[in-house]
């Protein structure tokens, strides 16, 4: 194929899966959805395989989206369909993971053959269940499963299905307002998809898709090609849930193939931090990508030189009825794992540890004098490791794509009051690059009744680690009226006046903290994201400050090497 | 120019990187002169001068007095912010939040590039303070501003000379008072420093987007007012009109505004360059009958485009500036304010060409700039760009570039795109140029149609409106990409976007924060909100000398499914308030709802956010009268023949080159085609038919 119309057809996937994104985000409910961003969208060809996906999302939605989007044809192949048809499940097993998780599928039909589907994962307000949290033991604690099925018939919603949801849910219009999000955008996909196929008069996209999955793959090869040979192993901890986890992996470069292998890890957990092998190629894919080819467009061909292995029943591939609720908090820690086993063949590319897993929060109690209930879900981020050339970014998620949620928002959608976001002085590690910072939060509530709070962090126990002579970063803290929380991942009941301070893990540093430039520590000391004494103790540099203890406003002048 | 001695004149005035533009109108007559000067940087006032001394020079008759009006946009404030040469700001926010606006959206805007950027805050963490005080969401109060903490820090900013501090505080959108109480506090202990107060710059939830938005007012301000008191210098002296009530400034929105509305919101004069681009197409667009196009613009680094819908730009209410990492959406400060919504391409002319690891050709958005340039301009320019391939396509005369002041080298921009595109791709040279020509107009094109279809306009019935520099020589094949149905070059491309900021009306807008469920609207709090946005309007409109009767006001709400986090925009019209007709709202919300999402939302009530009023001054009635040289018979206005590619012949043509100075109205010409002006060059492919209208445009039915 021409490279110049490939690129230029290639493209206007890319923004079609764009498009598809920016209707789902304004049309969508709930904070998860339209603020967080805690979604994938993306494009298939009608064997299922994923073409395109959109600019931002969460890895772990994506891949087991495109796994979902196997399963879905599986059951419901073409003849089965018809113009308007919607499919949906939130199996954790076929897609995300988590039974919060909800993919949406719909056939393309041109006429009344079908030449391509749209699909999108996002996850929802609520399922039932037991609030989200990691308590539950088995996958049937956790909520309403939805099998493969139609969420719309040739148009026409499955009022049964839509009923039954309702039914089972705390949250019913911001869910099933997001099911609707999540069916208006694909149509909207879909809409531009047959435009460009109208336009470049094409019968079938999958020529095209070939093509474009074939040149990712090739690109993906020749950049593990450049590798040297040879098998890298690394081992990280998680706090886990009763006892710490072991995430043990070995990445074996063979020529043009990468092999991931989690032989060594944890068994699987009685509690729901389980992670299902879909989840786990997921961010395993997505470490190496990010890696070694960013420039290379995520689709079905960026999968296929990856392998992941993981034993089965190990907590990352367990198997049913395991509880999968919280399975981020383990998953997260794959990316971090893969570029440590990758550190000696990556020079230039390096990133020291990352505060990894999000921290998601579920919400609970009761409007201030009324019996009206509220809940909401929270996403806070802490400090990316640093970079060889960079300092790590504060407040940033990795791996995760997702992004917080504005004081203002929480507030106005319940009775919360946000006490506190700021920046947590000297959590980044020190090193000659820093790690970026994580956050100090503190969150009450406005009400004259106990709430609750089920919290899902990770982090408290391990710090992040540092690279070649940079320090790792701060740990986390859970406390509830400045009193640490022995458990963090179980839901805790609050009294009316309870303040809770979610504190963020930073990033780990890069290189010996002694280079760092004296100018750029005292910049630092300044604007207060290392202390005084850090700067004396980590880095070396005696900074003082000249100006009177009172004093509110201290410039630059005010200090001296 | 003929001249009397009573007739009152309007001049424009767009300060660019490189060139100060101007152009002065007869508002009766039509006629008009136009002076190009060099910008300059250290004071651009004095760019100002020069042009409007050379304008009056040309036009010998015209006295400075006679000067009514001076509409003016400028680049000052969007290079204030890139290049960081605003106030030593201080922020005060609510405590706790004082690095909200540092922790922005906690997100990685590119999921597999590690190396991204966040872009700086205005105000440093060590200007940043946390306040004492609490609203709630409802706008009670939690805790009291602590007043004498103000005082403290007021003294202490003011003798450590930091004079601009922007004021922030959680809900103030809701309750300002104490955003207004700490500025009291500010201005009674420190009576000159400058203030911007978030309530007022952009009263809209999401405290890190309206806390970026405030720090920029206040940032730039100092900087914008001694500007624009130093220009009103130079007017006096010049002995232009009324020189308080002459000058004008245009906003981001395209509105325009007194020079003390100006002062005190220069965040909103952001863009106001490219806005004024913007209406020009829209009149033009509108005097040829097509009151719906899409303008586009492109220049050296970037493209910008707009949809024009029903005779005007689309509104946004939120865009970034200084995007610190490869143009990406994200890595940009936000703005929270009303602007004429452009998407702007790290794609222009000397937008670079290379390789990519698997084997495509990419374009932009690193960019060889004006320094060193394209290959062909022989200022050290090695990589291949945009511009050197239009050459070697013969798009562009060797010659005539610029009216033929600069000479480009046609063999090294050969040899470039040889061995940097040609040879590893294993194409032709004229391939990998075409290429590079046609990666270029798609990666635009795929911009303008998420950009459109995102809002619910199809790219299909949009004709593509062309000026800028380097858009004329594109404009054909990114207009056949977009399928739009014709093409209008416009004559005197240079002068198009002064135009604007002749024909926009004096305009202010307000909006309030107010919600309300449709099915239970309260009428009477509505028609309050809107009577006194309506007020405020006319006071100001009246004080701008804006006769009463000539006053309008329209209505729009923001409007959403109770439970979403983002609002679709409805018109309210006088009938629907006074028959307080809420099914006549919500038909309007559906239709606008599933013109852009394809289906209705789920059955759940509607809600109303916020209440806007634009107040609006006459629209000038602007006709330009262009010259009627030239001939209606293209075959005069041929100068010579060129070879040129085009891929239907899959190779050069011999193209006929027409002068544009010697096209008049009736002429029509049948592609291929090159027609040629001083700053620009219009490209026609074969087959492809073009007519000169009566303005002088050229039209070319696709």
């Amino acid at each position: 194929m021409n490279p110049v119309i490939l690129e230029v057809m290639w493209n206007r996937l890319l923004s079609v899966a764009n498009e598809q994104q920016n209707a789902l985000m304004r049309t969508a409910f709930s904070t998860i959805v339209r603020e967080s961003q805690d979604l994938a969208c993306g494009v298939f060809d009608t064997r299922g395989l994923m073409i395109a996906q959109s600019l931002t999302g969460t890895p772990g939605h994506i891949n087991p989206m495109a796994t979902g989007a196997k399963h879905f044809l599986r059951e419901f192949p073409p003849h089965t369909l018809r113009p308007g048809d919607v499919l949906i499940t939130n199996d954790p097993w076929m897609t995300a993971g988590q039974i919060n998780d909800f993919t949406v599928m719909t056939p393309v039909f041109r006429g009344d053959k079908i030449v391509a589907y749209f699909a999108n994962c996002c996850h929802a307000a609520d399922v039932g269940g037991r609030v989200i949290s990691a308590e539950a033991n088995e996958v049937f604690e956790e909520g309403l499963r939805v099998p493969l099925m139609k969420l719309f018939e040739a148009g026409q919603p499955n009022a049964a299905l839509f009923k039954i949801i309702r039914a089972n849910n705390r949250l019913p219009d911001e869910t099933v307002g997001d099911l609707y999000a999540q069916t208006a955008c694909n149509e909207v996909g879909a809409h531009s998809l047959l435009r460009m196929m109208d336009e470049f008069g094409l019968d079938s996209i999958d020529p095209l898709a070939g093509e474009i999955i074939g040149r990712s793959e090739a690109a993906l090869r020749a950049a593990i090609r450049v590798l040297p040979n040879g098998r890298y192993e690394n081992e990280v901890w998680s706090d886990g849930f009763e006892t710490p986890i072991k995430i043990a992996v070995a990445v074996t470069i063979q020529d043009e193939d990468i092999a991931i292998d989690f032989a060594g890890s944890s068994p699987q957990s009685r509690h729901g931090i389980n992670v299902v092998l879909n989840y786990t190629h997921g961010y395993a894919s997505f470490a190496i990508k990010a890696a070694i080819a960013p420039e290379v467009p995520h689709n079905e061909g960026a999968f296929r030189p990856v392998q992941v292995r993981a034993p089965r029943g190990s907590i990352l591939n367990c198997v049913e009825p395991a509880a999968v609720a919280s399975r981020h908090l383990v998953g997260h820690f794959l990316p971090g794992a893969i570029l440590g086993a990758l550190a000696p063949v990556l020079p230039g590319r390096l990133l020291a540890g990352s505060a990894d897993p999000i921290w998601m929060s579920v919400w609970r109690g009761q409007w201030r004098n009324s019996s009206k209930p509220f809940m909401t879900t929270l996403f806070q981020l802490g400090g990316m490791g640093a970079r060889e050339t960079k300092d790590g970014l504060s407040t940033t998620g990795f791996p995760s794509g997702v992004a917080g949620v504005p004081a203002e928002v929480i507030e106005t959608l319940t009775p919360l009051v946000q006490h506190r976001k700021a920046l947590r002085t000297d959590s980044g590690g020190a090193g000659q690059m820093r790690g970026g910072l994580g956050q100090l939060t503190e969150i009450g509530c406005h009400t004259d009744q106990p709430w609750r709070v089920t919290a899902q962090i990770d982090r408290t126990l391990y710090a992040s680690p540092g690279l070649l002579g940079g320090q790792p970063g701060q740990t986390g803290e859970f406390l509830i009226d400045a009193a640490v929380r022995g458990q963090p991942k179980a839901t805790v009941m609050l009294a009316p006046d309870a303040r809770v301070q979610l504190n963020l893990p930073g990033g780990g540093g890069f290189g010996d903290p002694r280079q760092r430039a004296p100018e750029q520590v005292l910049n630092d000391v300044v604007n207060g994201y290392i202390s005084i004494e850090a700067a004396a103790r980590d880095y070396g540099v005696v900074v003082r400050y000249l100006g009177t203890p009172d004093q509110l406003v201290r410039l630059p002048e005010h200090y001296a090497i | 120019m003929t001249t009397h001695p009573h007739t009152r004149y309007r001049a424009g005035v767009d300060i660019g990187g490189t060139f100060t533009d101007l152009i002065l109108v007869d508002p009766q007559t039509g006629t008009f002169a136009i002076a190009k000067t060099l910008t300059t940087p250290g004071d651009p006032s004095q760019a100002v001068e020069i042009g409007l001394r050379e304008l009056l020079q040309q036009a010998q008759h015209i006295a400075p007095a006679q000067i009514q009006h001076l509409v003016h946009g400028t680049t000052l404030v969007t290079n204030a912010i890139i290049e960081r040469k605003g106030a030593r700001t201080a922020l005060l926010a609510t405590q706790g939040f004082r690095d909200a606006v540092e922790i922005g959206r906690e997100q990685r805007y590119e999921l597999y590039d590690l190396m991204i950027e966040h872009p700086k805050p205005l105000a440093p963490r060590y200007l940043r303070f946390d306040v004492p005080e609490r609203m709630l969401a409802d706008g009670s109060v939690l805790e009291a501003l602590d007043v004498a903490y103000v005082e403290r820090l007021a003294s202490e900013l003011a003798q450590h000379h930091i004079e601009a501090v922007a004021i922030c505080f959680l809900h103030s959108f809701t309750n300002p008072a104490h955003e207004r109480l700490a500025a009291e506090v500010l201005r009674r202990v420190a009576p000159h420093m400058r203030l911007s107060l978030s309530s007022e710059v952009a009263p809209a939830i999401r405290e890190f987007e309206r806390t970026s938005t405030t720090l920029m007012n206040v940032y730039v301000q100092e900087r914008v007012e001694r500007y624009l008191r130093e220009l009103q210098t130079r007017l006096t002296r010049l002995g232009i009109g009324d020189p308080d009530n002459a000058l004008l400034l245009m906003l981001s929105s395209g509105g325009i505004a007194t020079v003390d509305t100006a002062i005190k919101f220069p965040v909103r004069l952001l863009e106001s360059g490219p806005a004024a681009g913007a209406l020009a197409a829209a009149h033009v667009g509108a005097t040829c009958g097509q009151p719906n196009l899409l303008s586009f613009d492109m220049g050296g680094t970037t493209a910008k485009l707009c949809v024009i819908a029903d005779g005007k730009p689309w509104i946004a209410q939120e865009f970034e500036v200084d995007r610190v990492y490869r143009f990406k959406k994200g890595s940009g400060l936000p703005v929270k304010i009303p602007v004429i919504e452009m998407i702007e391409i790290g794609t222009g002319g000397g937008s670079l060409a290379r390789v990519d690891s698997l084997g495509l050709l990419k374009v932009g958005p690193d960019s060889a700039g004006a320094a060193p340039g394209p290959v062909c301009y022989r200022r050290g320019g090695t990589q291949p760009t945009v511009t050197d391939a239009d050459l070697v396509l013969g798009y562009l005369d060797p010659q005539f570039f610029l009216g033929g002041r600069m000479a480009l080298d046609l063999d090294s921009a050969c040899a470039a795109i040889q061995t940097h595109i040609a040879a590893p791709l294993k194409l032709s040279i004229e391939e990998a140029a075409w290429g590079i020509h046609q990666v270029a107009n798609e990666s635009m094109a795929n911009a303008a149609r998420v950009h459109t279809l995102e809002r619910g306009k199809d790219p299909h019935r949009l004709p593509l409106f062309v000026f800028g520099g380097a858009g004329p020589v594109h404009a054909y094949r990114v207009a056949l990409a977009l399928g739009s149905p014709s093409l209008i070059a416009p004559f005197g491309a240079g002068v198009m976007s002064t135009v604007g900021f002749l024909i926009a009306p004096l305009a202010f807008d307000f909006a309030r924060s107010a919600h309300m469920l449709v099915d239970e609207m309260d009428w009477r709090k509505a028609a309050r909100l809107l009577g006194e946005m309506r007020g405020e309007g006319e006071a100001l409109l009246l004080a701008s000398g804006v006769p009463q009767m000539h006053i309008t006001h329209t209505y729009e709400i923001d409007m959403r499914y109770v439970g979403q986090g983002h609002e679709v925009r409805v018109a309210l019209t006088q009938p629907m308030l006074e028959g307080q007709a809420v099914g006549a709202i919500t038909d309007a919300f559906d239709q606008v709802y599933r013109a852009l999402y394809g289906r209705l939302g789920p059955p759940v009530p509607l809600e109303i956010m916020q209440w806007r009023v634009l107040s609006s001054g006459p629209k000038p009635n602007l006709s330009l009268r262009v010259s009627a040289d030239g001939c209606g018979d293209a075959a005069f206005a041929l100068k010579h023949v060129r070879r040129a590619y085009f891929p239907e012949a899959r190779g050069y043509l011999d193209t006929p080159v027409y002068d544009r100075y010697r096209l008049a109205m009736g002429a029509t010409l049948t592609g291929p085609a090159i027609v040629e002006e001083r700053e620009s060059t219009v490209i026609v492919g074969p087959d492809a038919r073009c007519e000169i209208d009566a303005q002088r445009n050229l039209v070319v039915t696709l």
